[in-house]
């Protein structure tokens, strides 16, 4: 049986009152490349950062690799890579000195870090552009150096928040790609979006989440078939329609 | 890794230009204009040249038990007084070529002063405010208690304001009030941090508060400290600013750096704004400026001394300038205690508040 890497146990977050995640339970299995999807303020963000510690559950819990990330925070915290839906980077730095920075936060330095920051670069597709300032970087770039900056300490689990947000095509097709080959090299990886086809075109599992809850997990097979067993063609953005409606969502998370 | 927050957060300091230069140029261009203009109204500070004043102590004054004293004390102001028991004032003035003439009244006293001579007339007159202040208190208070006619003034203990010239006293108490505000150099680094919501990655890391609170302390303080020697080096050379003991000035100066600095850095963290931050740090530095003397040319006059005394900045101040003038200062100890105790509870407050934060969060 594969490793559970990640386990939420009624994992619940409530802001005056109101759950915006509402008892979660999850498992993630070493090596898979998980979805979470979601409409506006279905509570993807929000499961994420308590997962990395950033913010606290109101009730519930979390085991990270078979730990308890609030109370031995030490001990897996670093075994994560975070990429956040908003950009982290420092603008006026350039962009080996954001890496650098980022990365020896983990305890990485000298030669060892040298060498991490120009992996990492290379990884992203910015080694070329090492000495520029982020400020400067388009969209796609900021994106990629944003990963960059969270993978240096070669996490087991990365977790990327619509990391393609807002981006070209070509940096988005770049950047699912490596997320395909950091998986291919053994991290296990969640991965939150809006965009149905990439989520199909990568994720192994995925999860269907609205108020706060799991309404449907599954393969993407296993979740056209939970819809709609007459119509062949039916897609994943089908299903998510179906199963959290059409109506507008406009919640801020 | 406190090394690379450090060599990146001084990084990000030195690319905002605008606030590196505000800190250079701050203090240099205040001191040349302050010291200018306010020359002339500083010549009372100036070494006085010895001058005469007539006096006349009337029977049942306050001061006739000890006006020895105050003669003594005079002289060691550069005034020379001289007793006239008739005549009409003025014209003991003109006739005697007096700079001023004080008649001690039962429970006052008259000061007649030249127009010609103003700056001794200043002078005289703040020697006998602080004289009859505080020092004739103390001896009444004595008396009452011995019932003595003839105590001593404690000559020694007389505080008369030191001679120092308008550019020593602006070239000194400007570097110690823009030591205060030098958390504008470090609005590079949060406003960045704000901008780009870098704390969230700091939060998914090892990294301690204690950590994360040094990595900007010191490249703040190592900045500020640099920018204000440049600074004292430039008013030294372009405007002649003389300090006394070099070493224990510069030691008054990284106190109040620290100090200035460590404040700065827990309004930041515990308001999380920097707007906030630099708004309420520049408000607090004035009124204690204004209390420390940095906005008047009469550094140790209308301020109430327990009000003085609550100012660290004053503290700073009294005790360059004294340092400047006199070689010494009874307020190196507290101007370098005050600093050092600030620092110590501001830091510990600001580390505590991220720690709270963060368990808030995480």
């Amino acid at each position: 049986m594969e490793e559970i890497i990640l386990k939420t146990t009624d994992l619940t977050k409530k802001y005056n009152n109101k759950a915006v995640v509402d008892n979660l339970n999850l498992e993630i299995r070493r090596g898979e490349i998980f979805g979470l999807l979601g409409p506006n303020g279905a509570g993807k963000s929000t499961t994420m950062n308590m997962i990395c510690s950033i913010v606290t559950p109101t009730a519930g819990s979390i085991e990270l690799l078979g730990k308890n990330p609030r109370k031995q925070k030490k001990e897996v915290i670093h075994k994560i890579g975070y990429i956040p839906q908003e950009l982290a980077i420092h603008g006026n730095l350039k962009a080996w000195e954001n890496v650098e920075l980022f990365t020896s936060l983990y305890g990485i330095k000298g030669e060892e870090l040298k060498s991490t920051v120009n992996e990492s670069l290379e990884y992203v597709g910015l080694l070329e552009r090492r000495q520029e300032f982020a400020k400067n970087f388009s969209g796609g770039m900021k994106r990629r150096l944003n990963i960059a900056c969270a993978i240096g300490h070669h996490p087991e689990l990365l977790i990327f928040d619509e990391p393609t947000v807002g981006i070209d095509p070509q940096s988005r097709n770049f950047i699912l790609d490596k997320i395909k080959e950091s998986n291919q090299k053994g991290a296990t990886v969640i991965y939150t979006s809006h965009y149905m086809e990439e989520v199909e075109a990568i994720c192994t599992r995925i999860a269907i989440m609205d108020n706060g809850k799991i309404i449907a997990c599954g393969t993407s097979e296993e979740l056209k078939k939970l819809v709609n067993n007459e119509k062949e063609d039916i897609t994943l953005e089908e299903v998510f329609l179906t199963l959290t409606g059409k109506k507008l969502r406009d919640y801020a998370e | 890794m406190i090394r690379y927050l450090i060599k990146n957060n001084f990084k990000l300091m030195f690319r905002n230009k605008w606030s590196i230069v505000v800190m250079l140029l701050g203090p240099v261009l205040v001191i040349a204009v302050l010291s200018s203009a306010f020359s002339e109204l500083m010549k009372s500070y100036e070494s006085v040249e010895e001058f005469n004043v007539g006096y006349r102590v009337e029977s049942e004054s306050m001061v006739s038990g000890y006006i020895e004293s105050i003669r003594e004390a005079g002289k060691e102001a550069g005034i020379t007084f001289y007793e006239y028991k008739e005549g009409n004032p003025e014209e003991l003035m003109a006739k005697h070529d007096l700079a001023g003439f004080v008649k001690f009244t039962k429970e006052e006293y008259v000061l007649y002063q030249s127009a010609d001579d103003e700056v001794e007339g200043m002078t005289l007159e703040y020697f006998l405010d602080r004289v009859m202040s505080e020092n004739v208190n103390v001896s009444l208070q004595m008396m009452n208690a011995t019932r003595q006619n003839d105590v001593e003034l404690p000559v020694q203990e007389l505080e008369f304001m030191p001679a120092i010239n308008a550019v020593d006293y602006y070239g000194i108490i400007y570097i110690v009030y823009f030591s205060w505000c030098g958390i504008i150099c470090a609005t590079g680094v949060f406003s960045n941090e704000k901008k780009y919501g870098i704390e969230r990655k700091f939060r998914v890391s090892n990294v301690s508060e204690m950590k994360l609170y040094l990595g900007k302390f010191i490249p703040i303080n190592m900045t500020v400290v640099g920018g204000m020697g440049i600074s004292t080096i430039i008013t030294v050379l372009l405007h002649g600013v003389h300090w006394g003991k070099p070493l224990l000035s510069a030691m008054i100066i990284f106190g109040m750096i620290l100090a200035g600095n460590a404040f700065g850095m827990m309004l930041y963290q515990l308001s999380k704004n920097l707007a906030i931050t630099i708004i309420v740090q520049f408000t607090i530095v004035w009124i204690l400026g204004f209390l420390g003397g940095s906005f008047e040319t009469y550094m140790f006059s209308s301020t109430p001394d327990f009000l003085k005394h609550l100012s660290p900045i004053y503290h700073g101040n009294r005790a360059l300038v004294e340092l400047s003038c006199m070689g010494q200062s009874e307020y190196v100890g507290s101007a370098i205690v005050y600093s050092l105790v600030i620092t110590a509870i501001c830091s510990a407050i600001a580390i505590l508040a991220g720690e709270m934060r963060k368990r808030g969060r995480a």
